[in-house]
């Protein structure tokens, strides 16, 4: 049996629904009982599965090309669950990033902040119930034994409520499609954020590699949220051009590895920001053999992802 | 046969215009952009210093980077100019291609200048940042988002080579 991506996507969507309640669920037992160890684990998991709903999004959008001319499957309920989808993607990458900016600030203070709490729950409870709402839609895909009797998609796409009810991933691919600068503007900005990211990603490895050793790693903490915006500019960018192209991504080996590249440096970004190892070393002092690995697979897995990047149209298929 | 495609005749560069190979044209284009990447991303992280975030860097160490700048440089110069030559008649009279090599000029300039005032004295970051360093930090940060724009926009702006 071949693993294919609409396997993959069976396979994967099931965390970010079932992980953020169970964050949910931790990191309120860490707030109830003031337990940071808790609450740090809670956090990592929502980072964690904002990383892992990349992959689950877009082998989403190669399984939905693959069954919806099928018999008996409804495209109008494909459709809802791709709209559905967006919504969550969208939401979860914001609770990713908030919990993210807490497990930083917290490394530094220890404690948490004042804002981390209600930001946290409000950003999570939004996700788990956009992410519910997806789940539910895109069961309907095929079983239509849960399906209520005489359910159409109509009603679905409105449950969103009027104020999200435009962002849908048909209007995002009309943005980026219908008008000739966005995606130009688009590759601008991915470029942009790219090099803001290198920055970061040299400053903080080379160091650890021993490269301007009188600085302590704890100084250079404080540029990390420079390079995770680059990382954000360049992941809400790279999901415009994939919504707007899925064609280009969806069956693009070069793409995949492009992915799994992100995937294992952004673990490696969540080791270098919350571990005690790396923070640990001090001015003039030599980072362990361990961390060094680790800077040196930093630089390599990203000069792998900017390699993809630019080998999708000629090792891929892409345009 | 005009100069420009005289050009583009030359052996080498008909190779990295027209060779299907995988080293030609997207290596080319691969290595402009890292080099590009390490120069303009780690001017970008002494930038965002200089203007004040992550004061616990000292300064003097950073100077280690520009030998790193450098070679950033001089592997995006060298790529870059055999990509701007390999399609001399297109990208030559491009008038965006003339308009980022004046933003690089500045941002080279701008960042000589950092190298100066910033980091000439050995003891650079004990002492207080001298005047005017913001300023050109702010202005470098600007060049750079600039170059990258104008560089990006030759593929979308003015004449397409006979693909």
């Amino acid at each position: 049996m071949n693993l294919t991506l609409p396997h993959l996507h069976l396979l994967l969507n099931h965390f970010p629904t079932i992980g953020t309640i169970i964050a949910i669920g931790l990191y309120l037992g860490a707030v109830l009982r003031s337990n940071d160890d808790l609450r740090r684990a809670s956090l990592a998991i929502f980072f964690g599965l904002a990383i892992v709903t990349l992959p689950t999004y877009m082998s989403g959008n190669a399984a939905s090309a693959e069954v919806q001319n099928l018999p008996g499957i409804s495209k109008a309920i494909v459709e809802a669950h791709e709209d559905a989808a967006v919504l969550s993607f969208i939401a979860m990458q914001l609770t990713g990033a908030a919990a993210w900016l807490a497990l930083w600030q917290m490394r530094r203070r220890s404690r948490p902040l004042r804002w981390h709490t209600p930001v946290i729950l409000l950003l999570s409870m939004i996700t788990f119930a956009l992410m519910a709402r997806t789940a539910n839609i895109g069961g309907e895909i095929r079983h239509p034994e849960i399906g209520l009797p005489g359910a159409d998609a109509a009603p679905i796409q409105e449950s969103a409520g009027p104020v999200l009810a435009w962002l849908t991933s048909g209007s995002l691919r009309s943005l980026v499609v219908d008008h000739t600068w966005v995606w130009p503007a688009c590759e601008a900005l991915h470029f942009i954020g790219l090099f803001v990211l290198v920055g970061v990603v040299l400053l903080v490895n080379l160091r650890v590699l021993g490269l301007m050793k009188a600085i302590p790693f704890a100084a250079l903490h404080r540029l990390l949220p420079w390079g995770l915006l680059g990382f954000a500019v360049n992941t809400t960018t790279g999901m415009l051009f994939f919504i707007g192209a899925p064609q280009q991504y969806i069956h693009n080996a070069t793409f995949y590895w492009k992915i799994a590249f992100v995937l294992i440096a952004g673990a490696i970004i969540f080791y270098q920001t919350v571990f005690d190892e790396p923070w640990e070393v001090g001015a003039g002092e030599d980072a362990p053999m361990r961390d060094r690995i680790v800077a040196a697979s930093a630089i390599l897995l990203w000069a792998g992802v900017i390699y993809c990047g630019q080998m999708l149209p000629f090792l891929g298929n892409a345009f | 046969m005009d100069l420009l495609a005289r050009i583009e005749h030359i052996g080498l560069l008909t190779w990295v215009r027209e060779s299907s190979s995988i080293w030609a044209f997207p290596t080319f284009l691969f290595l402009h952009t890292i080099g590009f990447a390490m120069l303009a991303g780690l001017s970008a992280g002494i930038d965002l210093r200089i203007l004040g975030f992550a004061r616990g860097i000292p300064l003097a160490p950073l100077r280690r980077l520009f030998p790193l700048m450098t070679s950033g440089f001089v592997l995006s110069a060298i790529t870059g100019i055999t990509l701007a030559l390999a399609d001399a008649t297109t990208k030559l009279v491009n008038p965006v291609l003339g308009v980022k090599m004046v933003l690089i000029v500045l941002a080279l300039v701008n960042l000589r200048m950092i190298r100066t005032r910033v980091f000439a004295r050995a003891d650079a970051g004990a002492q207080p940042l001298p005047p005017g360093a913001r300023r050109l930090a702010a202005a470098s940060l600007i060049l750079w988002l600039a170059v990258t724009t104008s560089g990006r926009l030759i593929a979308y702006i003015g004449p397409v080579a006979g693909l």
